[in-house]
């Protein structure tokens, strides 16, 4: 499903990303991690093409990153999700099903059924500058799976989420992971990947560190706090 | 990609841009006040001309006056749209639709299309409902119908596509302000030069240079070359004006000012296109 053959980007003598290379399968959930300032929203962004890397190339479904056609099934929830003020939750939402040309019922549809998925009924008709983080994540995610994507990639998922809400987003990923999507996950709590995800990549200082099954990574009597915390201090 | 399938995004981000527009308090207070300043005009055409000590028919006056408003609207739309434009990109950055937009199978060309397109459309109605107000005034208050009025509008739009283009590529390169500055400033030099350039022609004007060198001015300077390539706002604007009453144009001369500005709208705007392809989105 992703394919990075031998990724780096630069900017200028900062090297954000060294040459990486990794895939992910269909149907697999998978975590990126790493400290602050490792590469990983970095690489994110350069699967959705945001930026262009200085060398190597990445492809979605065998498609390069660079082709627009490559994210018609994708869902993308950024890190510090930011909603236009002046939108209502459930007006963004339907400008995300009219963005991916899905037809006004469908949409309606669609946007009804999320509503209820996120947890924000009574509140979808409301300003989104009444909104708490909390809200502005879920309708973040909520905006990611419309159009059911078959690749969802989410960076800090539950960012601003509390304990209740991150648990809710945990059981959201399980189901979908249930229903055969592939999950790109970049997060710092790594309890939660340790729950949700099948496969992990630690990198640091934009160096890929290992990528391999949780269970290969996580040893005995270790967790994968423990391993993180091992393999990037050295 | 197909036409038919890149057209619906591009619609799709030029409407969303004319009604996130429309809900800027600040372009509601702006189109107001126009709208106002326009309606205050009506005044001026009541007053008694005396030009040479003879007064003037009321006929030229309201074509005079109409003329004058046509070039001041044209100008402040201009203005106004410089600072709409500056800050579309910033906002949908930071209101997070940029990367909304860009995460769905959009090419980052047609965004940018959607954008000039909502931006022009909504400019140029802005500039059509004040045309519109000073021809129905015209029209309806002093029975002076002026059909070419709104054709000339319309065309004196180029000039608007013209101002959103430039802004936006600068603010790609620059600070916004810097961009809205640097966009202003070609326009005034523009207008400046053409007014010198008009002044020089003057007999008055051509007998005091000849006076002063001794030897008749030479055709080609560096500076007149310069002046000829300038984008000319203002000519568009002369012959959009001209369209109001019907003066005969023959020639290629008077609609150099139309060709001058589309090609930098050409120009600038394929040097758009290469350079959002390579902006990073944050």
């Amino acid at each position: 499903m992703i394919e990075l053959n031998n990724v780096t980007k630069r900017y200028d003598s900062l090297t954000a990303v060294d040459d990486v290379s990794f895939s992910v399968k269909t149907g697999e959930c998978f975590a990126l991690l790493g400290p602050n300032g490792a590469g990983k929203t970095t690489i994110v962004k350069m699967l959705l093409d945001f930026i262009r890397p200085s060398s190597g190339g990445l492809s979605i479904s065998g498609i390069p990153s660079t082709h627009a056609e490559c994210r018609q099934s994708i869902g993308y929830l950024a890190e510090n999700h930011h909603i236009p003020q002046s939108l209502s939750g459930w007006q963004y939402l339907l400008r995300c099903a009219e963005l991916l040309d899905i037809n006004r019922s469908e949409a309606l549809d669609q946007c009804r059924r999320i509503v209820e998925l996120i947890g924000m009924q009574g509140r979808e008709n409301t300003k989104v500058g009444t909104y708490s983080k909390g809200m502005v994540q879920r309708f973040g995610l909520g905006a990611a799976l419309m159009g059911n994507p078959k690749l969802l990639i989410l960076d800090e998922p539950t960012s601003g989420l509390d304990p209740i809400g991150i648990r809710e987003i945990r059981q959201l990923l399980d189901s979908l992971k249930d229903q055969g999507m592939t999950i790109f996950l970049n997060s710092h709590l790594l309890s939660e990947v340790e729950k949700i995800c099948d496969t992990a990549a630690i990198i640091n200082r934009g160096k890929l560190l290992v990528k391999d099954s949780i269970s290969a990574i996580v040893k005995d009597g270790e967790t994968l706090e423990d391993v993180f915390v091992r393999l990037v201090k050295g | 990609m197909e036409t038919s399938k890149a057209l619906p995004p591009i619609t799709r981000i030029t409407k969303y841009t004319l009604i996130d527009e429309v809900q800027q308090r600040s372009f509601v207070v702006m189109f107001v006040i126009c709208a106002l300043c326009v309606f205050l005009i009506r005044g001026c055409y009541q007053g008694n001309y005396i030009v040479n000590g003879q007064a003037l028919d009321a006929g030229t006056i309201v074509r005079t006056l109409s003329k004058a408003t046509f070039h001041v609207i044209g100008a402040v739309v201009m203005v106004i749209t410089a600072l709409l434009s500056m800050r579309i990109f910033r906002r949908d950055r930071n209101e997070g639709m940029q990367a909304c937009i860009l995460s769905k199978p959009i090419a980052r060309w047609q965004y940018v299309m959607g954008k000039i397109l909502g931006l022009w459309a909504l400019s140029t109605l802005f500039m059509f409902i004040l045309h519109s107000i000073v021809f129905l005034i015209t029209s309806i208050n002093l029975k002076v119908f002026m059909p070419g009025y709104l054709v000339a509008s319309i065309l004196c739009s180029i000039n608007l596509l013209f101002v959103i283009i430039a802004v936006l590529l600068l603010s790609l390169l620059m600070s916004d302000i810097i961009a809205f500055l640097s966009v202003l400033g070609v326009g005034v030099a523009g207008f400046v030069a053409d007014g010198i350039a008009a002044a020089s022609h003057s007999q008055i004007a051509q007998a005091i240079v000849q006076q002063s060198s001794g030897h008749p001015p030479s055709d080609m300077t560096w500076w007149k070359v310069v002046y000829v390539l300038w984008p000319k706002l203002l000519g568009v604007q002369q012959l959009a004006s001209s369209l109001i009453e019907s003066e005969s144009n023959h020639g290629f001369g008077p609609i150099y000012p139309l060709i001058n500005v589309l090609i930098y709208c050409l120009i600038l705007g394929a040097l758009l296109f290469k350079r959002f392809r390579n902006e990073d989105i944050v």
